[in-house]
């Protein structure tokens, strides 16, 4: 059953992550801008298809919604295309997404069944693309439920999973031959260099994500440690010396005007008096 | 007639030479940095790994430079010539070490003001010691690591009085009470201003000064540059280098006034502001830093200038030098191309996370400035500093008043002595022998004897008042004196707190910088992967010439091909250049920079081996910028085209 180690190792990281800023969504996460998939025009077919993903643990149920998400993310026709090509024979419709993650993250298949695992993925960007709006209708809800989903680090894990798969494919594809293929290979090139430019954008999400923390623990101690500085120069700082300093200079003006005042009357007696 | 006209004269121009009519030391109510200022908002974002601005200022003098400061400082005095014996009075030395505590508080206004109209972590304090070179000179260096991060622009803040306290009334500079003079300098890198060297905007004393200081940091780079290094050179402020006299270097300039895109720096002229005796009564009673008796008279519209000065300055090309030397302290290889960028996504990569690096060194030093910022504005030392400009408001009050009993005085005695001479003069130019009766004899006699007595009364009355004039005067510069010298101690003790703050601050951010600068460099360390391309260092030739440059950037076979800088030197020109080149020639867009004895110039545009070709863009002091036709580095004339530049395009990319 669900047994993808990599999905595992990402519910086991959650309960460390205590970060409380806003999650990357996948279009800033991968830098990209392309238009997301069509909503969905089967209703009973999604969620056909949803019905055994996980239902008893929020994180769970969102961390699959995410990886379907991410997976399928930024699949173009021309890709679709690729990947009608080669993936046949493809996925019988109706088939769990569940069975279908499972065939792809399964290591015998890969080998030895490289078609298979391009219809699995064709069969899940099919999905995403289909059901899109019940997809983002569940993980919305689900952020909604429980805003901690949206940590940055949790999600970054679900995008490196996603691009774990999507790594498989482009291997199978790789397998299968398109690179060789005059026809193909344009298209199976392209995905392949999206996914380097996808892996970085990961990866420096992680940086990122560890800089910020780096960061904040830094400015957080700096910020306290002066702030006490400051405080301490300050109640060590003797005013009364500038006040002081201030009366001698007003004594010292009030005798020099006294002295002035009488040598003024002396003055005034010495001129009027003809000097005497 | 005439002669008594002349003992009139004679008599005044004796009194006022005597007690001298007084100055009130006014100052200016409305500073001309106020008139028609721009009130444009930034229209840039904050630069990637660097700063908008950093405020430089004096903030401590070290104890063993003490006494060459105080030479030097009444040696070069501003707005005139000091007295004799002024140099080590301690008078003087109060005046001197006051200069530095309010530099040190009214810096802190136009760092507000600054903050308040850029965006966060945009403008860091950089508080100077002055103190002495290894050749015993007196000079100064940043306290904190502010300007180790790139600035777009940085500006200079001193506030100035006359040395001689005895001229204190007079015309002279003055910052005491509620009378500020500011030094200002604001400069970029001189790479976004070539023809100024870097200078935008100068308070006139400072202003060669400040311009030779650019001129040497421009050719210190470059020197650094041909060792292969990217040191930063962080010049001594512009108000050191005049007080000891630096060789001065001419510059174009134009007037504060001026609407014209000549490229010359602006000038400022030296101001007496005048705070508002309202805002001097706010401040009396004042118990924190929300009064800020300088933003509405001077550091607001200022800080509206510098805003208006940034957003006609390229700021990558401001900090493109800056910005590659932080990024050469942990990733040489990537430094060099970052001038021009390049459209690699490795390349992209691995400058995102480098800029990511500089940003957190960024907001670390932000939060440093601030503190430096609430310890001394709002902390007991502003306090202080804003107890002591009260008691020199009154102090200067009471002067203002003595000066005018004075003049009134000076008034009164060259009248009465005018009068009475004038009068004794009239009635001794009567002829009493020529009367026709002994009744109009006696008359005329008696007459003449009242009117000897009231001239002699009033000429009396002129010499008290004139004597009493000159006793103003003294006591007037009795109080100053009083005050100056009175106030040594509590000066004192202003300048250990401020050393204290500026100390611990240095101290704490000083470790915990390197530790973070350790940690990031780890955390960089660890994330990245191998660059296509690198930058080398290797040769930079000359177009047809046997000499040999240094390139920093993309190399091929020991010559510069592809991105980077290069520097050369041909006879008594040094010459810089970024942007592309192949073969070990300049080649691609570029913008070069010729520096000769008389100025800088800078072509950026097109070049092929080596030379300008085709349309080029040409910037050089006094003129305005002009875009010309250029065929092998012969100038053909005007062009209507726009001229390439490396730094808007990613043209081909670092490893093209």
């Amino acid at each position: 059953m669900l047994r993808a180690s990599l999905i595992i190792s990402a519910c086991l990281a959650w309960p460390a992550l205590g970060f409380a800023q806003d999650a990357a969504t996948t279009d800033e996460l991968y830098g990209l801008a392309e238009a997301r998939p069509v909503a969905a025009q089967n209703q009973d077919r999604c969620i056909a298809q949803m019905a055994e993903f996980p239902t008893d643990d929020p994180t769970a149920r969102y961390q699959f919604f995410q990886l379907v998400s991410d997976t399928a993310y930024g699949a173009t026709d021309q890709t679709r295309a690729l990947f009608d090509h080669y993936g046949q024979p493809a996925v019988e419709p109706g088939t769990p997404v569940l069975s279908v993650i499972e065939d792809i993250a399964n290591p015998v298949l890969r080998q030895a069944a490289p078609e298979i695992i391009v219809s699995s993925m064709n069969y899940l960007i099919d999905f995403a693309a289909t059901c899109d709006v019940y997809i983002t209708g569940q993980t919305d809800s689900l952020i909604a439920f429980d805003p901690e989903l949206k940590n940055p680090e949790f999600n970054t894990v679900i995008a490196e999973d996603a691009l774990f798969l999507r790594q498989i494919l482009s291997e199978s594809l790789s397998r299968l031959g398109a690179d060789g293929d005059a026809v193909w290979a344009n298209p199976a090139r392209q995905y392949s260099r999206s996914l380097v430019a996808q892996r970085d954008a990961v990866e420096f999400a992680a940086f990122e994500t560890d800089i910020a923390e780096l960061e904040t623990l830094f400015m957080d101690d700096l910020d306290g440690r002066l702030a006490r500085s400051n405080d301490v120069i300050n109640s060590e700082m003797d005013r009364e010396v500038l006040g002081d300093a201030i009366q001698v200079s007003d004594d010292m003006t009030k005798a020099a005007m006294e002295r002035a005042r009488q040598e003024r009357l002396y003055r005034f007696l010495r001129i009027f008096g003809g000097g005497r | 007639m005439i002669k008594q006209i002349l003992v009139a004269s004679s008599v005044f121009a004796l009194s006022v030479a005597v007690t001298g009519c007084a100055s009130t030391a006014k100052g200016v109510r409305s500073s001309v940095v106020t008139q028609s200022v721009p009130q444009e908002a930034l229209r840039s974002d904050l630069p990637d790994g660097g700063v908008l601005a950093v405020i430089r200022y004096p903030a401590i003098v070290e104890s063993d430079a003490k006494d060459v400061y105080h030479r030097a400082y009444a040696k070069r005095a501003i707005g005139g010539q000091s007295g004799k014996g002024v140099t080590n009075t301690i008078e003087t030395v109060a005046v001197a070490d006051a200069a530095v505590v309010k530099s040190n508080y009214f810096a802190l206004s136009l760092y507000k003001e600054l903050a308040a109209k850029l965006p966060e972590h945009a403008v860091l304090l950089s508080p100077h010691a002055i103190k002495l070179g290894p050749g015993g000179e007196l000079t100064s260096e940043p306290m904190t690591a502010a300007e180790d991060l790139p600035s777009v622009v940085s500006i200079d803040f001193a506030t100035y009085s006359f040395p001689d306290s005895k001229k204190m009334m007079g015309g002279v500079p003055l910052t005491f009470g509620d009378l500020v003079t500011p030094l200002v300098t604001v400069r970029t890198d001189h790479r976004a201003s070539v023809p100024t060297q870097g200078l935008l905007m100068a308070s006139r004393p400072l202003l060669s000064r400040a311009a030779a200081e650019g001129r040497e940091t421009a050719l210190e780079t470059i020197d650094a540059l041909q060792r292969g290094d990217f040191d930063p050179v962080v010049p001594e402020l512009d108000f050191v280098s005049y007080i000891t006299n630096d060789t001065p270097q001419d510059v174009s300039v134009q007037s504060l006034a001026t609407r014209s895109d000549k490229n010359a720096a602006m000038v400022l002229p030296v101001e007496k502001v005048r705070i508002p005796a309202s805002e001097m009564r706010l401040l009396e009673g004042a118990s924190d830093g929300t009064v800020d008796p300088l933003d509405d008279v001077y550091t607001d519209a200022l800080s509206r200038r510098i805003v208006a000065l940034i957003n006609g300055l390229d700021a990558d090309k401001a900090i493109m030098m800056g910005r590659a030397a932080s990024i050469s302290d942990f990733d040489p290889s990537l430094a060099a191309l970052t001038f021009v960028g390049s459209d690699e996504d490795d390349y992209a990569a691995r400058v995102a996370y480098a800029e990511r690096l500089l940003d957190a060194q960024r907001k670390y030093l932000s939060v440093q400035s601030l503190r430096i910022f609430d310890g001394v504005h709002n902390g007991e030392l502003g306090a202080q500093v804003r107890d002591m400009i009260s008691a020199e408001h009154d102090v200067l009050e009471k002067r203002r008043k003595l000066a005018r009993q004075q003049n009134a005085a000076t008034i009164m005695g060259i009248a009465s002595v005018a009068g009475g001479i004038a009068m004794g003069g009239s009635a001794g130019g009567t002829d009493c022998r020529r009367s026709r009766t002994q009744a109009e004899y006696n008359a005329c006699v008696r007459r003449q004897q009242m009117s000897g007595m009231a001239s002699s009364g009033m000429v009396s009355a002129g010499m008290f008042a004139i004597q009493e004039a000159m006793a103003k005067k003294r006591l007037s510069q009795q109080v100053g004196t009083n005050f100056l010298n009175s106030i040594v101690p509590a000066l004192e003790q202003q300048t250990t707190v401020t050393v204290d703050l500026l100390d611990s601050n240095e101290t704490i951010t000083a470790i915990r910088y390197e530790d973070l600068q350790a940690k990031l460099q780890d955390l960089y360390s660890q994330r990245q992967r191998a660059l296509d391309t690198v930058a080398t260092q290797c040769a930079y030739l000359e177009p047809g010439g046997q000499k040999r440059g240094t390139w920093l950037g993309v190399c091929e076979n020991g010559l510069a091909n592809g991105s980077g800088a290069g520097v050369l030197e041909v006879g008594d020109e040094v010459m810089e250049y970024y942007g592309y080149a192949k073969n070990g020639l300049a080649d691609g867009p570029g913008l070069m920079i010729r520096h000769a004895k008389i100025g800088s110039i800078s072509y950026e545009g097109s070049f092929i081996n080596g030379r300008p070709d085709g349309t080029v863009r040409v910037s050089q002091s006094g003129r305005e910028d002009k875009t010309r036709n250029f065929v092998s580095g012969v100038d053909s004339g005007a062009s209507s085209q726009e001229a390439a530049s490396p730094f808007d395009g990613l043209t081909g990319g670092a490893g093209k």
